[in-house]
């Protein structure tokens, strides 16, 4: 990254705290052995690990042997749902989840679709807000398993998620959250939340990248077949020999962000207020989802701009036009367009997502750089009919 | 893996179009089309092509073509407006295959213009 980039993208992405980065490299340094190895230096390794697994735990008010290692929020929402679908389907064959998921999460119905799973799509509203009764109306007798995400990738959107989990508990329901934008964001305490299976990753709150976790409660009838074979480690739920390092770092990341999630959130909804204040006049501006999301998140919208071109305008402000993952794509975002927006309104909605290093003085470059870019870009602009 | 998508030059010419506007007492032609909108205008002395303005909504490569095409018509003779010079732009700006349809635009777009100054004629 140059120096005048502004980095405005830490939806995507995360920079490594320095103290995960120390403790990152301490390790590597120092505890290079399996941590399947019974010996000395084994044991040592694995001593590491459970220390991890404390902090993660702690983060989340948990006991430690309930987390899962694994490669990201991708791979734990895979073997979550995969994993749990396949676990209660001779019990039924029905899921629920809703549109405006992450791709890790609905690609993985859509193939289970294909596999003879019953899959119901629930639909929020204009606000990205999910209604409980909706969900609810979806559930069915055969309803198996229902996953719905913590906060919006793309829109910030904050889910009721006790009032869907405890749809879910007296319905008999395995309940699965994809909190990759909310672990280490948000205060989580999965000892009141009803919820069965929570997805996260490192690289969203200042750990590394590469590693993750998946929270499965402690009840016989909660479980997930694997979906990697190949060893016996993590009680065979997800066999490989896991990256001590890694692990370390993100242990160390949810220590870090346990003892700093309100200031983070404060600095956040100050930036918030920045960005949108900074904005909101803007002939045509739309905000994309609820105005009380999660703070480092804005994602807007701007009557007939082309967003492609509003991306490169805003440079060297760093943005995205909606998921990374879908940020290269020409499509539409499908989170969008599922909370109503046109196909020309989606295509020009920029996500400015704040972190823990951005300034309120980088935030105010970046709303400079933005009413400028609308500007330039209209003027530009041809009639819709000459 | 994630590269630039845009080349030097696009990146110049669209961060400072000098040809973005109108001609004032010449033809206009102007393609919706392919979710693109594009405007060419252009003012001729005796039969050279003297001024020749564009207005884009588009992406930053038909934007970046339009500004280059633009300073490339200028001085040439009116009769340059039945050669598309589609080769040198999809070479000089380095404009990926999946953006080939909106270099049709402005094909398109030029050759209406042409049409214009023919009827006037």
């Amino acid at each position: 990254m140059t120096a005048e980039t502004i980095y405005l993208d830490y939806a995507a992405s995360t920079p490594v705290d320095a103290e995960v980065l120390d403790r990152m490299r301490e390790v590597a340094e120092s505890a290079y052995a399996n941590p399947s190895s019974t010996h000395a230096a084994g044991r040592l390794t694995h001593a590491l690990i459970a220390e991890a697994a404390e902090q993660v735990a702690g983060l989340l008010n948990v006991d430690p042997r309930t987390l899962v290692w694994t490669s990201g929020a991708t791979e734990s929402d895979n073997l979550a749902i995969s994993g749990a679908a396949r676990y209660r389907a001779h019990r039924g064959r029905h899921l629920v989840t809703m549109r405006t998921e992450h791709k890790a999460v609905t690609d993985v119905f859509d193939m289970l679709r294909g596999q003879g799973f019953d899959v119901t799509w629930v639909e929020p509203g204009t606000d990205g807000v999910l209604d409980p009764a909706v969900f609810e109306a979806a559930l069915r007798d055969d309803t198996q398993f229902a996953s719905i995400m913590y906060v919006n990738n793309e829109t910030g959107v904050i889910q009721d998620i006790e009032a869907l989990g405890a749809i879910c508990r007296e319905r008999n329901v395995l309940f699965h959250v994809d909190a990759a934008q909310a672990v280490g964001k948000l205060p989580i305490d999965l000892g009141r939340l009803p919820v069965d299976l929570m997805s996260l990753t490192g690289h969203k709150f200042y750990g590394p990248k590469g590693v993750g976790a998946l929270y499965i409660v402690d009840r016989p009838d909660c479980h997930v077949e694997p979906i990697l074979y190949g060893g016996g480690q993590q009680r065979r739920i997800r066999p490989g020999t896991l990256p001590t390092d890694l692990i370390a770092g993100l242990g160390k990341a949810a220590e870090v962000a346990a003892g700093r999630i309100e200031a983070d959130l404060a600095h956040l909804r100050g930036l918030r207020d920045v960005l949108w204040n900074g904005v909101r006049d803007i002939d045509g501006i739309l905000l994309n989802g609820s105005a009380d999301g999660f703070p480092g998140i804005l994602n807007v919208s701007v009557a007939d701009i082309e967003g492609e071109s509003l991306l490169l305008a805003l440079e060297p402000v760093c943005v995205a036009t909606g998921s990374a993952c879908n940020s290269k794509s020409q499509e539409p975002s499908y989170v969008l367009r599922a909370l109503g927006r046109t196909d020309l309104e989606a295509q020009s909605a920029i996500r400015f997502s704040t972190g823990r290093p951005t300034t309120p003085a980088e935030v105010e470059v970046a709303v400079t750089k933005y009413r400028d870019a609308v500007e330039r870009l209209r003027a530009m602009a041809p009639g819709k009919a000459a | 893996m994630s590269g630039d998508p845009y080349s030097p030059a696009v990146r110049e010419l669209f961060a400072a179009p000098a040809h973005a506007g109108d001609v004032d007492d010449g033809e206009t032609a102007f393609v919706d089309d392919q979710g693109v909108r594009l405007q060419l205008s252009a003012r001729v002395a005796g039969a050279e092509i003297a001024e020749m303005r564009f207005r884009a909504w588009g992406c930053p490569h038909l934007i970046a073509a339009a500004e280059w095409l633009c300073g490339y018509y200028e001085g040439r003779p009116l009769s340059a407006l039945e050669d598309f010079p589609r080769a040198p732009i999809m070479e000089n700006l380095a404009v990926p295959t999946e953006k080939t349809g909106r270099i049709l635009v402005l094909e398109d777009t030029v050759r209406l213009l042409g049409q214009k100054f023919g009827d006037g004629s």
